[in-house]
Parts: structure tokens; sequence; C-alpha cells
């Protein structure tokens, strides 16, 4: 299956303890990535074609070198954000890579500190990952006492501070302006864009936001080098990529695989195949935001960014794979997803604020039987006009879901509207939500 | 400058100013609910969302955050925006009460006017709508409805960037993001009143107008808050010759767009009980024109030398003209003053904002008057003089709680009952500022106007007439019963005013020329 780059340690017994960490390489790349100048590292990265894996997958180097340079933003700091606020639904990679090997990030995070002439950073995780805190904490401290964080880092005159910051618990901190609204101690909500966070982010000072197996990833690519790198994967996307797979598979699990591997063969030879023995009915490959696919797309597509966007108009995402078999029922599925966006608006925009609930009380009434064919055409109408037209791009991701299990179910969902009966009693039987707070 | 395009209309405005205000200089009205010229931006609304062209082709991108520059291109007609308008109205509208018979805001309420501007559309909404706090008692004069609220967070960046108080908050999340404060806490500013007025809906409601009256029956007349020496441009809005509020009027260079409350509140004295509607000659009451007859009479009775007159610090410009000029025309030997300081004699407290600590409206005209005539004397000159007078001819101001000291017998020309009118032998009622046109000039030196909405209530006048009628009874008027021709007479003879038209004043007012330098005595000019 190809080196293991992110998830080498992870069996290992102890790995998270920094003695382990260190006996099997981790940290061995910090004094000569300091050795080396920080626009050469930059240039390492932006070589190995690394992808922010947080869901966007814009490429890591030039996100770096978006940072103003010395002279622009004058005695401004910059900031490091690592995004470990992982709570896309069908997402669970970045928890075990902090919770079996916090020194890989660590040790990432100190190299792209150096690149980019940071001196602070954090590492923002999600309010329900209290227990990872506590270990990432640990590791944390483990490097201040060993000299690799703090003044002077291993004698090269490198200070570099890292915090642990915990969220308290809200799925849009893991938008990068509203991750840095969270941290810098106001709601949690998305920032107006421009000014960019490269330019003016945390604390209007230059900041870099990049996902915790982005970071992971820089170690192995300044001890390999950059070709190695893309030796892997595919051409537009190089090098290798954890999948969260979950749903009705064999084996549920964190699998790191190359870019690039067909779908069907990731399904069957990775995750052991469909559960029971069952027909394949869908897969949602990049997280619960972007759009589903049918069997017959996953035939078709790879497990890489252009493969799954020009085959099936989906995207790798985060890489939160849900398999759902033949049984799943579609209605009850998109209902299930968009209780989770109508929860979890952060109520700026308006056509989000008011359309994810709206659309989630329609799917309730769809689901139940209480639905004419009219309430599939609001459906639909209202993700159209929540796609993209907000501040963030939550309203896509609740949008697309809508658009694509409409499109690609669409039998599914006619067939629970055309019960004529419990269609004329809708305002009569419709369940009322509780009203209020 | 920057040349932007709005639609087909090319127009030059400065680098970096906001897009809906450069279509609306460009006479394209971009419909918004959050923007706001004296807030800072947010972007939540999308209602001004409008087209622009990028490298990826057309795409929708809000007015609000796009600052002018050369080039910049927007459309605000194309189907797709127009599409989104009725898109954002309809999301708006999902969960709001639709209230509005029992709202104070219809008639001014964004929702209602775009609905029928850019809505229009049949309802889709068969769902229970989520349900919010109602009548919310949250300051002395503000009522909340949080189901009413649009959520654009104008009053929560009103609280943080204009009173730095910070009450109001967006709490929770999604649909059920509701507007309020945190337990306990309640408005005690002196500014309550504007979160009404930004708010483009009916969720924060002024309880002084509450279910006072339909706004549609209101007539506005633009005029001046003569509360303090700031000047707020305001509205007054009147129907029928009764004024239900004070609304702040837009004026950057005076008060942007807000007004404090104890200006807003001050419409209450129009009609209050402290006016003086009769005019009344030792206690008794008489017609106007008989107690000017007396006055005359005293005045030649006691003779220049015995008889002094005070300009008013909250009489307009032409009132001060008008005696001014009436004294030097019929009593040429009299003496004249200005006395500063507050009614009743109290020191009051401004504050960083707007009000002044000067709760005096023209004590800056009354000053250039002052100086213009170069012969009249302070609050300590008239304490000096105060034995030799038989007389003393107030215009307008509490003389008496300024000075602290007893006075001769007073003539009063006022509009209101203060301690000097209670203590006059000669009370002649005068106009209120929204029942007369004239000017005042404001602490800034800005000459500013205010317009008759309403009738003068009793007998009163506006003062530059009384003043007038009395130089008749006296000999010579000095042509001022119309106010127009009292001002430009003024502005042709003080150097200051130079230049100034009545007429010309504009809404937003006309700075004084700076005052000239004049040399100290003894100092060479180096050059």
């Amino acid at each position: 299956m190809g080196p293991k780059i992110l998830s080498a340690n992870w069996d290992v017994p102890g790995s998270h303890t920094l003695e382990v960490a260190r006996s099997r390489g981790v940290y061995s790349r910090v004094a000569p990535a300091l050795a080396m100048k920080p626009a050469d590292i930059t240039q390492v990265v932006k070589d190995s074609g690394l992808r922010g894996r947080g869901g966007a997958g814009f490429p890591t180097g030039m996100k770096w070198s978006f940072v103003p340079s010395k002279e622009k933003r004058g005695d401004k700091p910059v900031y490091l954000l690592c995004n470990a606020d992982e709570s896309e639904p069908g997402t669970f990679k970045d928890r075990y890579c902090m919770w079996l090997d916090p020194h890989l990030l660590i040790e990432g995070m100190i190299i792209a500190a150096w690149a980019l002439d940071c001196h602070t950073a954090y590492i923002y995780i999600r309010g329900e990952f209290r227990f990872i805190q506590a270990r990432l904490d640990e590791a944390v401290a483990e490097a201040y006492k060993a000299g690799l964080l703090g003044k002077n880092i291993l004698g090269s005159g490198f200070d570099f501070d890292l915090h642990v910051h915990l969220g308290a618990g809200a799925y849009i901190c893991g938008e990068e302006t509203a991750l840095i609204s969270s941290l810098e101690g106001e709601k949690g909500q998305p920032k107006l864009k421009p000014p960019f966070p490269a330019v003016e982010g945390a604390w209007k000072a230059p900041t870099v936001v990049n996902n915790v197996e982005t970071l992971a990833a820089v170690p192995w690519i300044l001890e390999h080098g950059a070709a190695a790198y893309k030796a892997l994967g595919t051409e537009k996307a190089p090098g290798t990529k954890l999948f969260s797979v979950s749903g009705h598979v064999n084996k549920p699990g964190v699998y790191e695989i190359p870019m690039g591997m067909p779908m069907r063969q990731f399904l069957d030879e990775v995750c052991g195949g469909v559960r029971g023995g069952k027909k394949l009915k869908a897969i949602i490959p990049g997280g619960s935001s972007v759009p589903v696919m049918t069997a017959a797309e996953v035939d078709l597509c790879s497990m890489d960014y252009e493969s799954i966007n020009q085959n099936a108009g989906s995207y790798l995402g985060s890489g939160g794979f849900i398999v759902m078999d033949e049984t799943t029922d579609m209605v009850a599925a998109l209902t299930n997803l968009l209780r989770f966006y109508a929860h979890e608006s952060c109520g700026q925009c308006t056509p989000c604020r008011e359309g994810c609930g709206w659309m989630y009380q329609i799917l309730c009434r769809v689901r139940d039987g209480y639905a004419t064919p009219e309430d599939l055409g609001t459906l639909r109408d209202l993700a159209d006009n929540i796609h993209s037209k907000t501040i963030c791009f939550f309203g896509a991701s609740a949008a697309m879901p809508v658009q694509s299990f409409l499109t690609k179910f669409r039998d599914e969902f006619l067939e629970r509207v055309q019960r004529p009966a419990a269609a004329v009693t809708v305002m009569a039987s419709a369940p009322i939500p509780s009203a209020g707070a | 400058m920057a040349k932007v395009k709005i639609n087909d209309t090319e127009i030059e405005v400065p680098n970096g100013t906001n897009m809906i205000e450069a279509a609306k200089l460009a006479g394209e009205e971009i419909p918004h609910y959050c923007y706001h010229p004296h807030l800072s931006i947010a972007g939540n609304c999308r209602m001004c969302l409008v087209e622009t062209t990028t490298p990826r082709g057309p795409v929708l991108e809000i007015a609000c955050n796009m600052q002018a520059r050369d080039g910049l291109a927007i459309r605000t007609d194309t189907a797709q925006v127009l599409h989104m308008r009725k898109s954002v109205m309809e999301f708006l509208l999902v969960n709001h009460p639709l209230d509005c018979p029992i709202c104070d805001q219809s008639g001014e309420c964004r929702l209602q006017d775009y609905y029928m501007e850019h809505g229009q559309y049949d309802s889709r909404g068969l769902d229970p709508k989520v349900g919010k706090n109602k009548r919310q008692d949250i300051g002395d004069l503000i009522v909340l409805d949080a189901e009413r609220c649009v959520q654009c967070s104008r009053c929560e960046r009103f609280g943080d960037e204009v009173t730095g108080t910070g009450e109001l908050r967006l709490m929770n999340r999604g649909d059920h993001t509701e507007i309020g404060m945190f337990p306990g806490d309640r408005l005690s500013h002196n500014y309550q009143g504007n979160l009404a007025d930004i708010c483009p809906v009916g969720a924060l409601t002024n309880k002084d107008f509450r279910f006072q009256r339909r706004v549609w029956y209101l007539k506005e007349t633009a005029s001046v808050c003569t509360g303090c020496a700031t000047g707020c441009n305001i509205q007054v809005c009147h129907q029928e010759g009764e004024v239900f509020r004070y609304l702040p009027r837009r004026n950057d260079q005076v008060n942007k767009s807000w007004m404090c409350d104890m200006g807003r509140l001050s419409y209450q004295e129009i009609a209050g009980l402290k006016r003086i509607l009769k005019a009344s000659v030792d206690g008794k009451a008489v017609e106007p024109d008989v107690a000017t007859g007396e006055i005359a009479t005293r005045i030649r009775a006691a003779g220049a030398a015995g008889v002094g007159f005070v300009l008013g610090t909250r009489a307009t410009n032409e009132a001060n003209w008008a005696l001014l000029q009436m004294v030097r025309a019929n009593v040429p030997g009299a003496r004249i003053f200005v006395v500063e300081g507050n009614d009743g004699g109290q020191a009051a407290q401004g504050d960083t904002l707007l009000l002044s600590g000067d709760r005096n409206p023209n004590t800056a005209g009354a000053r250039l008057l002052a100086r213009h005539d170069g012969n009249v004397g302070d609050r300590l000159a008239l304490l000096a003089a105060l034995p030799e007078l038989k007389l003393l001819v107030v215009l307008e101001d509490d003389v008496l709680g300024r000075l602290g000291a007893a006075l001769p017998p007073v003539v009063f020309f006022g509009a209101f009952k203060n301690a000097t009118a209670q203590a006059a032998a000669i009370v002649v009622p005068t106009a209120h500022p929204v029942e007369q046109d004239g000017s005042y000039i404001n602490r800034q030196d800005r000459v500013q106007r205010v317009r008759r909405a309403v009738n003068p209530v009793g007998e009163s006048a506006p003062a530059y007439v009384v003043v007038d009628r009395l130089g008749a009874r006296l000999g010579k008027a000095p042509g001022t019963q119309m106010v127009a021709a009292a001002f430009n007479g003024m502005a042709r003879a003080v150097e200051r005013m130079r230049g100034l038209e009545f007429k010309g004043l504009g809404a937003e007012g006309r700075l004084l020329a700076p005052e000239a330098v004049t040399a100290v005595p003894g100092a060479e000019a180096s050059t």
C-alpha cells in the first residue's frame, strides 16, 4: 500500500511519549530544518505538491507564501494555527494523529513555524476532544522539557512557543476565520474575506491555518525530499492521505493510502467490502458536506481530488468516507444530516441561518410522509439559494448534500411525497418543534 | 479617485468608497439591512448581493464589503441579483412573526419596504415558525421583540463601537439566533433611542413612541436639536400641529446618524406645562400688544442709562440680531450683555460623544454678535452694572438663575417658565424652535437652520418678531419681521458671516469663516 507517512508509529506501544517517538525518528528533522533557510523549506513544501488536508485541498506551500514579508508586515508577528477542530461528520483522522503520534504534529509545527518566521503557534482543538487535549498537553510539556519548544530550540537561536487551546464545541470553528474568532475569545463566527488570514488573521496579524494532517506530513517531506513525496499519489494530488471510513463496511477505521487508488479497490480490499455482502448504494467520499456519490459513480472514481470531482461532481474533502448499503433510507439519511447543519449554522448570514432549519423541517415532513411534491421543489430552491451566498462555506456544505441527494436519489424522495392521504393533513399533524432556544 | 461602473452609469468616487454609497451617488439604491454608514461592516444580511465580473466569470458579492477601485464594475439589475433579493426576503420572513398590524415599525420597516420592492412571492412557509422572546423591557427607552429581529447585528455593533457599552448580543445559533442581553443587564446610557432608529425592523422600538401614531401620518421637518451646543441635526415628526418625536438626521460633520436621549425627548417640552402661553404685566394676563406697549413705556421711563438688555444663548441668531439692532436704533446708550452658563445656574456634564456641557444651542451665536458689536458686557459686567439698572430686558435665558443675584425689574421674552420668567414684571411668550424659522451656531461654529414644523402655541411668536414689534413702539423697528431678511442683514454686517445666505444654509449648515487672527500689540511679524 506504499509507505506510511502519517500513521507509521500508530501501532507502536507508547507512541505518544517522547522517548518512543524519538526512537522512531520523530524530531530528527528539526535540526536539519533549522539549518535551512526558511524560504527553502517553503519551496520544498511547494515542490512536494502537498495540499491542505482539512478539506479544501489548497496547496500548502502557496498558502505559506501568502504571508507578507517582514518589510511589509512591520513588527506584526506571524501566527501558525493548527486546525484540530475536526468535526466534519464522518471524519475522525486528526484525532488519531494527535492521540497516537502527537510529537509528529509538534515536529511539523516547529518546522512550519521556522519556515514562516512564526514564534507563537496554537493547536485549536475541538471542544469534545478534552481527552486528547490532555495528551497533547503532556506531549507539549515533554517537548518543552527536552528543549524542542521554548527559547533557543536545540541551540539554534530560534524561539518557538506552542499552546494548546480547547474550543467550546462548535462545528463552525473548523472554518479558519471562525477558528480565529474563537481563539481570540469572540463568538465562533466566520469573518468577512477579504482580508484573508494570511494578511490579517488572528489579532489582525498574518496567520496561517493548517490542518493537523497537513502539518504532520511536513517532516517526512523534508526528510525524503519533494520528489519522493511527489512520487506517491497522483500528479495533481501527491502523497498519502488518511481516510476515515465509517458506515456499512466490514472494516471501518482510519487508513493511510497513496492518493489515486481506485475507489472500488479501496472499498473492497482495504475496507473489506460492504457489510454483510450487501450491495453498495452510495458513498459520501469527503465528509458529510460533499455531494453524495452513487454506486455507479464509485466505480468511475479513484481516491484523489480531481477524479472525484470530474467523475462524480463531488469532493475528496477531509476524507470522511461514509459507506451506505442498499438498505439505507436516503431520505432519513439526508434528514439526519440536515439536523446537524440546522444545529450548527452559526446564525450569521440570512440564507444559511434561516434556510438550514427550514430545510430540516421540510425534510422531517418528507421523511414522515407529510410533504407534497411542491415541498421537494422548495427544498431544491432553498439549497440553491443558500449555496455560495454566505460569508463562509458552511452554507454550501449544507446545500450540497440536499442538492445531490435530491438529484441522485430522486425516486426515493418522490415516493415519499406521493402519499396523498398524509399530504392533506400537513398543517394539522406536522410535528411542532420546541419553541425558543 | 476611482472610476467605477454601476450598471451602465460610470462615476468617479474617492478610492475605497463603499459601493453601497457609490451606487447611491449613481442613483442606484442597493437594498441592505446590516450595512450602516457609521458602523463597521458585518456583511451578514446578504441583501446587498450584486454581480461583479471576475476572471472566473460573473459572481455574486456583497456590495457593502466592496471598496471602490478603478475599473470596478457592478450590476444590480441582473436576473441573478433580483432572484437573490427575493430569496433573502423569503429567508428573512420565514420565521418573522408578521405582526405588522401591532408593530410600530410598520410604515418605516425594511422588511415591508423590501418585500414590496424585491419580494412579492407567495409564501412557501408551511412549517411552524421559531418562537422567541417578545416584549422585553431592556431599558428606559427601549422595548425588545426578539421575534421581529433579522439578526443584522447593527445594535450589537452600536453598543460595541459607538457607546462602548456592548449590552446587546446575538446569542445561540442557526435559526434560534436571538438578540438579547445578559441576565440582569439593562440599557443605561443616554443614546438608547438610536438603537430603535438603526433597527431596520420592529425588534427595537422606542417606548416613548410606541403606539402613539402610525408613522405614515407623520410629516417630517428638517431641523436642529436645541438641547445643547452640539446642534444635532434632526427631523421633527409631527401631525396636525402636534410633535410626536425627534429623529436624528444624518450629518457626518455634526452628529453622524445619532442623537442623545435627552435631546430626543426634549420634544415633550413643546407642548409641556413649562411653556409660557400668555403675555402678562405685573402678574396680570394681557394681550401681547398691551405688554409690548408697556415695555416701551418702562424703557423710556428708565432711560438709556437705566436699562440693560441681555442677548440670549438660547435665542436664535435672528432674535439676537433683532434685539441688538433694536437697542442701537432706539436706545443707543443702553448697555447690552451676554450671560453664559446653564439655566438654573447648574453646571452640566457633557460626554465625549455628542452631549455638550453647554446646554444652550446658540452660545457661539451670542458670542459672535457680542464680538461684532464690540460693546457687549459679560456676566461680570452685568453684575457690576446691576445697581445702576432700573430695568433689565432678557431674551430667553434664565439670567436670574445664571447670575444668582437679585435683579432689577425684568422684562422677559421667552418660551419657557424659568426662574427669571417667574420673577419678571413683564413676560411676552416667544416661539419654540420647532415653531419658527431661524438659525443657531453650534460649538463648531456651524450655522444651522431650524424650520417651522408646527404653529406657535398660545400667544407666542418668534422672538425676532416680538422684538421688531417693540422696536416699532419705540420708534424704529429693526425690520426683522421676516427671518430671511433678518439673517441676510446680519450676514452682510457680521464679518465672519459674510457670504452666507439664509436659503443657502442647506441641510447640513455652513461653517463661519475662521476668526481673524488679531495681531498681538508690540509683536513684530517675523518674515
